[in-house]
């Protein structure tokens, strides 16, 4: 067994020199398309915690038509003290502070906006994420409510643009993978070819099967390892970046929002790894059983 | 030790190549296989080596029914039959060192074997002083003498060597064949291939002629013609 291995890593190493150029191409295919996959994976599980952490915070607010009467404020308040989707107890704003957060926030012409035409709100946070939907279609229309408004459907508007963004990623990754593979393939291929002397002469003098294919299978491995290893790299690159861009003293910004575990980097590029060490062992076993005549 | 029971080989395009052929090799026999190019020799040996099967018939190898082995037993009963070419098939960039090693290292044999082995062979096939030569820089019969210390390091029960002079002139041919004559007495059963009939005439040893595929002649010291009544070789 140990000369096997000795045979095996002496011969793997060889063919891998031997076709360098050929190896090269492959690798940097693997690593690009690996790289893909791998970004893809680090966007997805940063977009989920972000949109996670962004409806975790999410707020319903209910605005009140500027003129609606006591009554038509003490029946809301009921309503929503009585509610299982709302996370108790609702905060209420005054005209007066909602026009001043206006002014604020918006920067609103104060000649256009006044305090006596500016609604007061009640402000409420919904028990699930998804519950903010049901809050916004039970209290529009209610006597005295003027609009019932929720980010939801911005947050939905982000979601679905990370979706068809990591979609993107992927269909480019695994177009990339399919190359890769089939670079792979070619290069195990070429390497057969280069080797075919050798092989009759194993085979003649009783070599195995899986003695003859193992160093081929391993070379395709090699590839696929090599590349998966820089696009694991690549991943951990990215998760440098967003580490940089993100503010620790702003936990809201997009950057400290995104930014993933030392675990969850880990984990990517582990599934990185097992992926590079799947298309190489997939493409170089498919060369062998193909051009590998034994 | 060999024994073909009514052995038919037809090739895909329909040629025949052998037609009911029985026979039968004992151990430590010396048989040459004679006939014209396309007489069925090659395929003969290729059958022995079990690189092709046959239609119809039996071959058994030390007792052993090689047409039924299963696939994955083939690289066993190959470690048993050394093959010699005419064309060496050596790898160029292998020493000779490393050519003989590379018939017991593919076998998964210990380095230590490899290295108490590979000297002896050499030594046998006189090329001890040329371990470290790479093929190129040896002459005709000397790349054959790697080739026949490759085919016999394992020490092999039966040696297949298909038209093993055909590239050398008349002196390295009798040095090869004085060579396979030295492992045939070691015990080793030798099947040669050929079209040299000079040294089959010199050798005197059992002859099997092919001709179209069909067993003309099975002749025990033969010679490689059909002797005539006066004993003078044809």
């Amino acid at each position: 067994m140990v000369n096997f291995f000795r045979y095996a890593i002496r011969e793997t190493a060889t063919n891998l020199w031997r076709n360098r150029l050929m190896t090269m191409a492959a690798v940097l295919t693997v690593t690009v398309s690996l790289g893909l996959v791998g970004s893809a994976l680090y966007l997805k599980q940063g977009a989920a915690q972000a949109s996670a952490s962004w409806e975790r915070q999410t707020q319903v607010q209910i605005f009140m038509v500027p003129g609606a009467t006591n009554g038509e404020h003490k029946a809301v308040k009921a309503e929503l003290a009585q509610s299982d989707y709302v996370v108790q107890a609702c905060v209420f704003r005054s005209q007066r502070w909602d026009y001043y957060e206006a002014k604020r926030d918006l920067g609103v012409d104060a000649a256009t906006l006044t305090i006596k035409t500016t609604p007061s709100s009640f402000r409420c946070t919904p028990a699930q994420p998804a519950d903010a939907a049901i809050i916004v279609t039970e209290f529009s229309g209610a006597a005295g409510v003027y609009q019932v408004v929720s980010p939801a459907a911005e947050i939905h508007a982000i979601q679905t643009t990370v979706d068809w963004l990591q979609f993107a990623l992927l269909m480019i990754a695994l177009v990339l993978l399919l190359s890769a593979s089939v670079l792979i393939l070619n290069s195990i291929r070429m390497a057969i070819f280069a080797r075919r002397r050798e092989v009759s002469v194993m085979k003649l003098v009783g070599a195995t099967n899986w003695f003859i294919r193992i160093p081929f299978i391993a070379e395709g491995m090699i590839q696929g390892l090599l590349g998966a290893f820089l696009a694991s790299a690549w991943v951990y690159g990215i998760h440098v970046v967003v580490d940089g861009i993100s503010d620790p003293n702003n936990p809201q910004s997009l950057g400290a929002q995104m930014r993933l575990t030392g675990w969850h980097v880990f984990v990517t590029d582990l599934v990185v790894v097992v992926i590079g060490a799947l298309i190489g062992g997939l493409g170089s076993a498919f060369a062998v059983r193909r051009f590998l005549d034994v | 030790m060999i024994e073909l029971q009514n052995v038919t080989k037809t090739y895909r395009a329909g040629t025949v190549a052998l037609r009911d052929i029985s026979l039968s090799i004992d151990k430590g026999e010396f048989v040459f296989v004679v006939g014209s190019s396309g007489s069925g020799k090659t395929t003969l040996l290729r059958l022995l080596l079990r690189e092709e099967l046959p239609d119809e018939g039996t071959i058994l190898e030390a007792g052993r029914d090689i047409v039924h082995l299963p696939k994955w037993r083939v690289p066993y009963l190959r470690r048993n039959i050394g093959c010699v070419f005419q064309d060496f098939r050596l790898l160029p960039n292998k020493t000779v060192f490393e050519n003989v090693a590379f018939g017991l290292e593919v076998i998964g044999r210990p380095a230590t074997v490899v290295n108490q082995q590979v000297p002896q062979v050499l030594e046998l096939v006189g090329l001890s002083h040329k371990s470290k030569s790479l093929p190129n820089e040896l002459s005709g019969g000397e790349q054959q003498r790697v080739a026949v210390a490759r085919a016999f390091v394992n020490r092999p029960l039966i040696l297949l060597a298909d038209e093993p002079t055909g590239n050398l002139d008349p002196t390295n041919s009798e040095g090869i064949m004085a060579l396979l004559d030295r492992i045939n007495r070691t015990g080793t059963t030798v099947v040669v291939a050929t079209h040299d009939k000079l040294l089959v005439d010199r050798m005197r040893r059992r002859v099997v002629e092919l001709d179209e595929g069909l067993l003309v002649r099975d002749q025990a010291r033969g010679v490689y013609g059909i002797e005539d009544p006066q004993g003078v070789p044809g």
